[in-house]
């Protein structure tokens, strides 16, 4: 008997969101409570005997037709008791929830908005009041009150009061955090109007679930009470006194303690369930994939584009990567797939660096994640081969694509300071590698874990082999990652926007780092970016992705001297740096559409200057040397030599 | 690791002298008069003067406080209104009972709660997740002394496997402990590994979808050592940081199912000093109980640390 | 700096805080020190830097988000530190913002028409029909309509967020808009839509920008004027064109070297310049002398000790090093052709 803990409130989406699902059972649960409360109204009306009434001749009898549930150790009812329970029940939990939401919530918000020493002060009482046993807190405040069901009652909300007002107080500190908190001060609201227009609104859902966990925790406690004694007094029937009197008599007649166990597991459950369903339904959840209501535009995989003779994009001699075909679906909210990636096909020569660019939702992350096997629960890869060093990884058995990972393809991600474990030295993670993959000793691996850190270009690598990630900056962290994904010498490198998240002077270095170690380690790169000059920096090519194939392929020359593609032009023209003049900037009308709502034919063609009709139909990649995805690539190449 | 330690007592010292502060001055608030308590209406108003003198009844309640607080201190904590029994003794001799039906629970709560909640993160939707997450629903609505009452009636009842009821001392027999201990141990623990299961789970889910995971997998390390290594180190430090609440929960519960069991625990002996408002009886076993949960409290913290780098002094 | 200025910052200190045992105070930090910055009417300032620069206290200082701990803040002549951070009525709707994530700005439980007239509710006492009327007005300078008046945040993409923002932003035509980082969130192909928006309302409404990136280039489009911030310092300030064509200060002239460049080909030329430069330790505020002294290719014995104050650069503005000192020509000749052309 703890106050129903506020942590749970607070992590909303993730959890059992399939219960939420299974209308089913909410219907049941919704169902349970509206009974209660129909029994506990009407308890005099539907009760078959006075559940005090006493006969003695009749004790402790099974279930019969004359007694429902048969009757206790001084013949009355078991039934009739129960119901009466049904009463004290919610009884109890209206009571004790309100005076718990009543004094918790306004408190929280006051000292959570306040701050200062009032919340100091409230705080360090409350962390008091949590420190002992709840039972212990009720026992407490009984003694000064004197025992009874509403006593008790009072001491529960006070009890219980504890969560709410940590609920409020968090609420407030989070939201006063919030950029759009931020925006309403610098709009002008006053204190009180920031409180409640704006904070109070989101304080209500995780309330409502603290709501019903307290009332669960109040009908467990309330019993937990009753059972001891301190609560509702006998003769009265309340579930916790009919499981007092069931205690005394469990080798006699254990069948007393199986009704009022089984209402309060019932109530209690049906209870956490709505809590549950509320938690689920109210998760501020940012839309992904396709809308409700909006049928998801079908990619047609099972008919490729015929005119494609031989895979496209992979005419080089011996690859190290070579994809081809590649589909990848993602499962969808409806229960069907909706495509993420297809038809690419692409290769990656020994000691090359093949860029792939694109913007958000293109898919480019996604062909990484895809090559080595790691894209997630409900992402899967439908059609296409991916062969490194000749081998299909797509037929690999799970063992074996781990073995074929770090030793043969590495990755780099692009936050370096999450993709680190928080929770151990950054050399300890690097040697994990060289003795897992390598089968490297403790001393040989820490020698070379040193080797390498000293080969990303950090300083001091004895001393930086054995700090904790979140002690170096994020650019050593990034060298760090750069010197792990390479302690195997792997023989390609995918290296997932490795410099986005950081500073622009700290970028160059990685940059130049990734150069240098190509020079002696010969790996290939397939180098995911979204910013083109990053990659005119780094690739010798450039494939660009616009939702979900590639649309161009060319050498990073010719790609900058003569983009084909209208998106790549776009793309060239709208970067920051590429015009000299004053707005207006050159811009691509609309936005990039999300995966489910592409457009059947070519998926540009809504925001494309150049569209015609020939563009409602699906465009394969065509040309030798260079790739375009464009029915009048030739035409727009023309007309730009003019 | 020594300054870890001495740092998170330094922090919870406060903790100790509020608590002592808000549990004097709230039963010195008690309506009824201690002295009438004792004597009842029988005695004279000479009997009664005495009396207060003697329980130091007509000094202010700062002076009363301190002078408890320094002989709390020192051990002790008062004597009984009633029996005459030192406070103390009372509590310690019935510390064991409760503290070893506690651990044993925590224990139980913590294997089990973790084992379910990693399967379950593991494979969402799956049969194991489904599994788990029923169990952790019902089991959260479970009143974990009726779940006692029913491993009584199958167990001890019928089967005859454990005692129905009583409290063996380690120190007498090990094996009659554990015999006694195991039911009560059960009814507390499996109800509290619910609420450590959905924890457990939701971080590590949480956990699992982290970069360092995929960069772990990405660089080929086994799914056994990503999992136990990568995952569950970083996930058991939200489970840890609210660890202390549960075993303080079980704490209280194992108040309640001393009763199912009839063990003469801290439980009994509370009941009995709330029902005669023994003021000096309740006073102590709250300050040994927050004394107790301090002592939890550090030990999470310390964990805490040692999972959290980030958390250890610089 | 000048009269005419509608905001004006002299020598503006931003310090934190950190919270040590018991939620006492504890150890200090301090973002910015000692800044000078002035912008006037309908001007647009870009203030650039890196991550923690600084560039954004000094934002969050001017909105009143966060105290000054020294120097003052003067917006059309009125003091703004002395009143902490409540601003009365009349400043406080001259001030407006638009923040970096549009998808955390803007309220999820609030529709377009509640976002967009907050500030109408808060500082005019218009009746809910003229409210509605201006919202949709609003709505329309941001190539939004009517339509959207009732949707909630969500079901907007990032741009359409962004717009809503500005729309709010600009609901009681302020005097400054403080746009703090207003494109780094979204697609390449949107970030001009964004960036021409903005642009156009600011002509049309006679608007002052202060304009915080990191992103020199994008910054240099739009502003008349361009300050650089290293470590809480600002060690450059000048004409847009100036300081991003003919950087006066070393660091200056390094951000923008380190942008990659379009051209594959010059890029490559670049890169032979240099070679790879091993990582550099994380940069400290310095105790004393300039605080780039320890990345700097030019340092100089003076610069180890003495705090280089804003010198003038020939073509307009300013910048804090000693490059730029008379005395010192002689020695740095060389560098500061080098570092200037």
């Amino acid at each position: 008997m703890t106050p129903p803990s506020t942590d749970s409130a607070s992590a909303p989406s993730r959890r059992r969101r399939w219960v939420g699902g299974s209308s089913a059972i909410v219907a049941v649960a919704a169902g349970v409570l509206v009974l209660l409360a129909l029994l506990a109204l009407l308890a005099d009306v539907v009760t078959p005997y006075d559940p005090l009434k006493q006969n003695l001749i009749k004790a402790l009898q099974w279930p019969s037709a004359s007694h429902w549930l048969g009757t206790d150790d001084l013949g009355r009812d078991v039934f009739s008791r129960l119901i009466y329970g049904c009463r004290i029940a919610v009884i109890a939990a209206a009571e004790a929830t309100t005076i718990a939401v009543l004094l918790g919530v306004p408190i929280g918000l006051f000292i959570g908005y306040r701050g200062g020493w009032w919340d100091w002060v409230v705080m360090r009482v409350v962390e008091a009041i949590v420190s002992i046993p709840g039972i212990m807190v009720a026992i407490v405040i009984l003694a000064l009150l004197g025992t009874g069901l509403h006593k008790a009652m009072i001491a529960l909300g006070i009890l219980f009061s504890t969560s709410f007002l940590r609920l409020a107080r968090g609420v407030v500190l989070a939201e006063r955090e919030e950029v759009y908190v931020r925006s309403a001060r610098v709009v002008g609201a006053s204190d009180s109007r920031i409180l409640l227009r704006h904070i109070f609104p989101n304080i209500a859902p995780p309330l409502i679930v603290q709501v019903t966990l307290t009332v669960g925790a109040v009908l467990l406690a309330e019993a937990g009470l009753s059972f001891i004694g301190l609560g509702v007094q006998p003769p009265d029937a309340s579930w916790g006194t009919m499981l007092s009197t069931a205690a005394a008599f469990m080798d006699l007649h254990w069948f007393l303690a199986i009704p009022p166990g089984i209402a309060i597991i019932v109530t209690v459950l049906s209870v956490n369930l709505i809590g549950d369903v509320i938690r689920d339904s109210i998760g501020r959840g940012i839309a992904v994939g396709v809308r409700p209501g909006t049928p998801a535009a079908r990619f047609e995989s099972a008919a490729p584009p015929a005119e494609a003779a031989g895979p496209v994009g992979v005419a080089i001699d011996n690859p190290v990567l070579r994809v081809e075909g590649l589909q990848v679906m993602v499962a969808a909210r409806d229960g069907g797939e909706i495509p993420v990636i297809t038809d690419l096909s692409l290769g990656i020569a020994k000691g090359e660096t093949l860029g792939l660019v694109g913007e958000s939702g293109s898919g480019k992350t996604l062909t990484g994640l895809a090559i080595l096997g790691l894209m997630g629960t409900g992402v899967r890869t439908t059609h296409g081969s991916i062969a490194l060093n000749g081998r299909e990884l797509r037929s690999l058995s799970s063992s074996q694509m781990e073995d074929v990972r770090g030793n043969e393809v590495a990755m780099v991600f692009q936050d370096p300071t999450t993709s680190l474990n928080p929770a151990f030295t950054v050399g300890s993670q690097i040697a994990e590698v060289l003795r897992t993959k390598k089968g490297m000793n403790r001393k040989e691996a820490w020698e070379r874990v040193v080797e390498l850190i000293h080969r990303v270009g950090i300083p001091r690598p004895e001393e930086r082999a054995r700090a904790y990630p979140h002690e170096l900056s994020g650019g050593m962290a990034q060298r760090i990652a750069i010197a792990r994904a390479l302690s195997c010498n792997p023989s390609l490198l995918i290296a997932d926007e490795p410099t986005t998240a950081l500073d622009v002077t700290v970028q160059q270095e990685i940059l130049d780092l990734f150069r240098d170690l190509q020079d002696e380690f010969g790996m290939a790169i397939l180098f995911v970016t979204h910013d083109l000059a990053v990659a005119a920096d780094v690739c010798d090519r450039i494939s660009v992705m616009y939702a979900g194939e590639m649309v161009e392929m060319a050498g990073v020359d010719q790609l900058f001297a003569m983009p084909r593609h209208p998106y790549t032009r776009g793309l060239l023209t709208a970067m920051p740096h590429a015009s000299d003049r004053n707005p207006p900037l050159p811009t691509i009308r609309g936005s990039v559409p999300r995966p489910g709502s592409w457009a059947t034919g070519c998926r540009f063609s809504n925001r494309c200057d150049f569209r015609t009709a020939a563009c409602d139909r699906r465009i394969p990649l065509m040309g030798r040397e260079r790739l375009v995805r464009c029915v009048r690539a030739d035409e727009l190449v023309l007309e730009a030599a003019q | 690791m020594f300054r870890l330690v001495f740092q998170r007592l330094l922090a919870l010292a406060p903790l100790l002298f509020i608590v002592s502060v808000l549990t004097f001055s709230f039963t010195s608030l008690l309506p009824s008069d201690p002295v009438d308590l004792i004597i009842g209406d029988t005695g004279t108003q000479e009997q009664h003067e005495m009396l207060r003198e003697r329980l130091g009844l007509n000094q202010p309640i700062v002076v009363r406080y301190f002078q408890w607080l320094g002989r709390a201190v020192q051990g002790d904590l008062g004597t009984s209104f009633f029996n005459s029994v030192s406070v103390t003794g009372a509590v310690m001799q019935r510390l064991p009972v409760t503290l070893s039906l506690t651990l044993v629970s925590a224990l139980i709560a913590i294997a089990v709660g973790v084992a379910a909640g990693v399967a379950a993160a593991l494979r969402p939707r799956s049969w194991v997740d489904r599994a788990a997450t029923v169990g952790a629903t019902i089991g959260q609505a479970i009143p974990n002394f009726w779940f006692g009452l029913l491993l009584v009636a199958i167990f001890a009842v019928n089967l005859r496997w454990f005692p129905a009821t009583g409290f063996t001392p380690i120190s007498v027999s090990p094996w009659d402990w554990l015999r006694s201990v195991t039911l009560p141990a059960l009814a507390l623990g499996l109800s509290s590994s619910a609420a450590i299961a959905r924890q457990v789970r939701s971080a590590m889910v949480g956990v699992l979808q982290q970069d360092y995971i995929r960069a772990a997998r990405a660089q080929g390390l086994s799914q056994r050592r990503v999992i136990l290594r990568h995952a569950l180190t970083n996930a058991m430090v939200p489970v840890v940081a609210v660890l202390s609440f549960q075993i303080t929960g079980l704490l209280g519960g194992a108040l309640i199912v001393e009763q199912v069991f009839s063990i003469n625990g801290l439980g009994t002996l509370a009941i009995g000093a709330v029902r005669q408002q023994d003021i000096p009886m309740i006073q102590g076993l709250v300050l040994v109980m927050v004394a107790l949960v301090v002592v939890v409290q550090l030990a999470t913290d310390v964990v805490y640390g040692l999972l959290n780098p980030k958390a250890r002094p610089s | 700096m000048s009269d005419d200025a509608l905001l004006e910052i002299r020598d503006l200190d931003v310090t934190y805080w950190g919270r040590a045992l018991l939620g006492l105070k504890g150890k200090t930090f301090h973002a910015v020190k000692g800044a000078n910055l002035a912008i006037r009417a309908g001007e647009t300032l870009g203030l650039v830097g890196e991550s923690g620069s600084g560039k954004s206290s000094i934002a969050n200082t001017v909105l009143g988000l966060v105290p000054a701990s020294g120097g003052s803040i003067r917006f059309g002549g009125v003091e703004l530190t002395a009143m902490k951070t409540r601003y009365p009525s009349d400043i406080r709707g001259q001030i407006q913002a638009v923040f970096q994530d549009p998808y955390s700005s803007l309220n999820p439980s609030m529709t377009v028409e509640e976002i967009v007239t907050e500030p109408l509710r808060v500082h005019t006492k218009m009746n809910a029909d003229e409210r509605r009327a201006r919202a949709i007005e609003l709505l329309k300078l941001v190539s939004l309509s009517e339509e959207h008046l009732g949707r909630h945040p969500h079901q907007f993409s990032g741009g359409q967020r962004q717009r809503i923002a500005i729309a709010s932003a600009l609901a009681l035509t302020p005097k400054l808009i403080v746009l703090d980082e207003p494109v780094s969130a979204l697609d390449v192909s949107t970030q001009n839509q964004i960036i021409n928006l903005l642009y156009e309302r600011r002509d049309a409404l006679g608007i002052a920008y202060l304009l915080i990136a990191h992103d020199l280039a994008l910054v240099h489009h739009i502003s008349d004027r361009i300050a650089v911030m290293y470590l809480g310092h600002i060690v450059e300030e000048g004409p847009s064109d100036r300081v991003y064509r003919a950087p006066a200060h070393p660091y200056t002239k390094a951000l923008i070297d380190a942008v990659p460049l379009l051209d594959p080909d010059a890029q490559r030329r670049r890169r032979a310049d240099r070679k790879a430069a091993p990582a550099q330790e994380r940069p400290r505020v310095a105790a004393t002398g300039c605080p780039y002294k320890n990345r700097c290719p030019f340092a100089m014995p003076r610069c180890q000790s003495e705090m280089p104050p804003a010198f003038p650069v020939a073509s307009g503005g300013t910048a804090n090093c000693f490059l730029l000192d008379g005395a010192t020509a002689t020695v740095a000749a060389g560098s500061a052709d080098e570092v200037v052309s």
